[in-house]
């Protein structure tokens, strides 16, 4: 049947399962969205305040559903705004695919109004991109953009297309979903080379990333951790990835980890890396990182081996196919006294903590507070920043898809975009944003979304009126000169929230934490909780960057 | 041990291509000597051959990170032992009547050969390994070398072997 390339682009939408997208309309789009018009029975559309809002919303709907999310804006200004978020999901290997407008074919290349080069722009934050200048083109390059978002190690695609494309008319023949994976996998001896490491070593440790979500292989990572009575620290990335109540889970390694994955990481004999990259804020110093240990390498990339820190075995492959075969050659073993020691490390640093300020709430106390009230599924988001430190420590994630945090990228503001797409994909699960003044001073406009959406996601401001992280890094090395990180901002995030129409609260000090949270979650409405914490409070442990554990700092005034 | 080595890409020829490549050079930090492009006899191809400097371990970051191109179908090594390699120079030399026979002895010895004459100097012409054009050049550096342009290296396997040999082309 002959459609217009709006239409067509709506049903290849259609083809891939997409039920809802998020974006901002304009001159470059106005077709596309005549065409959204006409399928809104179909394709929901949320539309957010700003398209930066609308990318980290396709990044918190892929997050949390595990389908790409996707993003429409127009040419120019509207492709632009899509920048960071692409940046954001691309660092997490988030899939997604961005749909830009761009002026007509006739005009490209003139500086014409509204005319950038996304392609260009986006080439080293985008897994692939296209632009399509030829109609006969269109649906074979949208689908060929959700095989590549969705395939192998994931990330965003974008397709950039000419206003005359989505005018013309052209033959669309509906196709249904190609999955193909054409990821190589290890071969047999080095499966057993990896299961004899195994079975050789007697301080072993799984360190799990982001990967472990993506290949959604949670359930095989249990039976493998079980089986060779390995415990597993995880990167922020990898949270909920394995369940935090599980006895062999440790929590976070590397700069804000606790104590005794640091001590796990540098006593180790196996480190098993598992969908994991060795970022410096889990590998701070490169040589030192697990020196005393054999490290075995699983990943889908195999760019990733070799990429940061030196593995003596690797296995290249989906890692639930990886761990499903490894584990079937693996003999049963108890580790009893490295697990041992593993809990007389944690004990040195077990105090039970007290929350008594009247001036201030406690950040672990706000978070603990949330946990009581939300169940394994709801989800929690974060912006970037001390207060997203304080989750990754603090909060027991224990089941996938239940966290969206910036974890590569590090970007500030994604978190209003992030829970508004985790939201509208789990309309029956509830979110909960933690934010920072500073993030939440970046993205707030997306206050209307929650608004005009009816969203009942709890905003949770860690109001210290500082920007803490950049703060706490000038108190340690920079002689406490606060250059630019004490604002003076006048924002009354109640008041705020009663501007954008929704409610707002606020938390004072400890002894309101509980009750305060408790009635702004019960109201099941867009809420903003304005708790003060004090600019002091410090993100710790802490192993300054490029160091190792034997540097960690675990106490600072 | 860091050395220069020759490595083919066959990737998809469209607008844009070189620049997803060489951008992913600037990425990722590698260090490139020579790149040459051209088409080649499967339609929609081209080939690239880049000499680039690094460990062996820099070499297969290399050749993995080249790979999760979408548009590049192969990449292979291309060592001098088991391979053709040849890159072209023109070398353009300022002659005076005194040096100019030990110019042409010097040049005759790398198979150079004069393509222009101006009025105080002559361009020659040569092609062999990227080693070889490099000396010619140092021995005619001594004279005096007003300008020179080379091609980079191009190389193929020897033998029967193809570079798009089990390739499936779309």
């Amino acid at each position: 049947m002959k459609l217009t390339g709006a239409e067509i682009i709506a049903e290849c939408l259609l083809e891939q399962g997409v039920d809802t997208v998020f974006g901002y309309p304009g001159g470059a789009v106005l077709n596309i969205y005549d065409a959204l018009y006409k399928y809104s029975d179909k394709i929901k559309h949320i539309l957010t305040a700003h398209e930066q809002g609308a990318s980290h919303a396709a990044d918190g709907y892929a997050r949390t559903t595990g389908k790409p999310g996707v993003v429409i804006a127009t040419s120019g200004p509207g492709a632009t705004n899509l920048v960071t978020g692409l940046a954001t999901a691309y660092m997490d290997s988030i899939p997604m695919v961005a749909i830009t407008g761009n002026v007509s074919t006739d005009l490209l290349s003139r500086d014409s109004f509204q005319e950038v080069d996304i392609t260009g722009i986006t080439l080293p934050i985008t897994k692939h991109n296209f632009i399509v200048k030829d109609i006969a083109d269109l649906a074979n390059i949208l689908r060929k953009a959700f095989r590549i978002a969705t395939s192998g190690r994931k990330g965003p695609v974008l397709v950039d297309i000419p206003k005359d494309i989505t005018a013309i008319s052209y033959e669309y023949e509906h196709a249904p979903i190609r999955t193909y994976e054409n990821v190589t996998s290890s071969k047999n001896y080095e499966f057993e080379a990896v299961a004899q490491a195994i079975k050789n070593a007697k301080r072993p440790m799984i360190y799990m990333g982001g990967g472990v979500l993506l290949s959604e292989a949670t359930e095989q990572l249990i039976k493998f951790a079980e089986k060779i009575d390995c415990p597993v620290c995880s990167s922020v990335m990898g949270l909920g990835g394995f369940p935090a109540s599980h006895k062999l889970f440790l929590g976070t390694l590397g700069m804000h980890g606790a104590y005794e994955t640091g001590k796990t990481t540098a006593n180790a004999d196996l480190i098993i890396a598992i969908g994991a990259r060795f970022s410096d804020r889990v590998a701070g110093d490169r040589e030192k990182f697990g020196e005393n240990a054999t490290i075995i390498h699983m990943d889908i990339d195999k760019a990733e081996i070799n990429k940061n820190v030196k593995s003596k075995f690797s296995l290249i492959g989906d890692l639930k196919d990886t761990l499903t075969t490894l584990t079937a050659l693996c003999d049963s073993k108890s580790n009893p006294e490295w697990l041992k020691e593993i809990s007389d490390w944690k004990a040195q640093f077990d105090k039970t903590p007290e929350y008594n300020s009247k001036d201030f709430a406690h950040a672990y106390h706000i978070i603990e507070a949330v946990q009581k009230l939300t169940t394994a599924d709801d989800i929690i988001v974060t912006d970037v920043g001390q207060h997203q430190m304080w989750v990754s420590q603090k909060y027991k994630f224990e089941k996938p898809r239940t966290w969206c945090t910036s974890g590569g990228l590090g970007t500030m503001g994604y978190g209003m975009g992030a829970a508004i797409g985790a939201q509208t994909a789990n309309p029956d699960k509830r979110v909960v944003l933690f934010t920072g003044d500073g993030s939440f001073h970046m993205n707030l406009n997306e206050t209307v979304t929650l608004k005009s959406y009816n969203l009942p996601i709890m905003v949770v401001v860690m109001n210290n009126s500082v920007l803490g992280m950049v703060r706490q890094w000038q108190k340690l090395f920079y002689g406490h000169r606060f250059s630019q990180t004490d604002p003076h901002r006048a924002t009354d995030f109640v008041e705020l929230a009663k501007a954008f129409g929704i409610d707002g609260m606020r938390v004072h000090n400890d002894s309101e934490v509980e009750s305060v949270l408790e009635k702004a979650f019960n109201l099941k409405k867009p809420v903003i909780v304005d708790c003060v914490i004090s600019p002091d409070e410090n993100v710790l442990p802490m192993i300054p960057p490029g160091k190792t554990v034997d540097d960690m700092i675990t106490e600072m005034e | 041990m860091i050395r220069k080595q020759i490595i083919g890409l066959f990737v998809r020829n469209y607008t844009g291509v070189l620049q997803r490549v060489t951008s992913l050079f600037t990425r990722r930090g590698f260090n490139i000597d020579s790149l040459t492009v051209s088409p080649t006899n499967t339609e929609g191809y081209s080939r690239i051959t880049v000499r680039i400097l690094g460990d062996d371990e820099q070499l297969s970051q290399f050749i993995n990170q080249m790979m999760k191109l979408n548009d590049v179908k192969k990449v292979e090594v291309l060592p001098e032992s088991s391979s053709v390699i040849s890159e072209l120079i023109f070398i353009k030399v300022k002659i005076n009547s005194e040096d100019r026979n030990k110019i042409l002895t010097a040049a005759s010895s790398y198979h150079a050969s004069v393509v222009d004459l101006g009025e105080t100097s002559a361009t020659f012409r040569a092609s062999g390994l990227p080693s070889e054009i490099d000396e010619l050049v140092s021995r005619l550096e001594p004279f005096g070398i007003m300008e020179l342009v080379r091609t980079g290296a191009i190389a193929l396997h020897s033998g029967d072997e193809c570079m798009a040999d089990g390739l499936d082309i779309d």
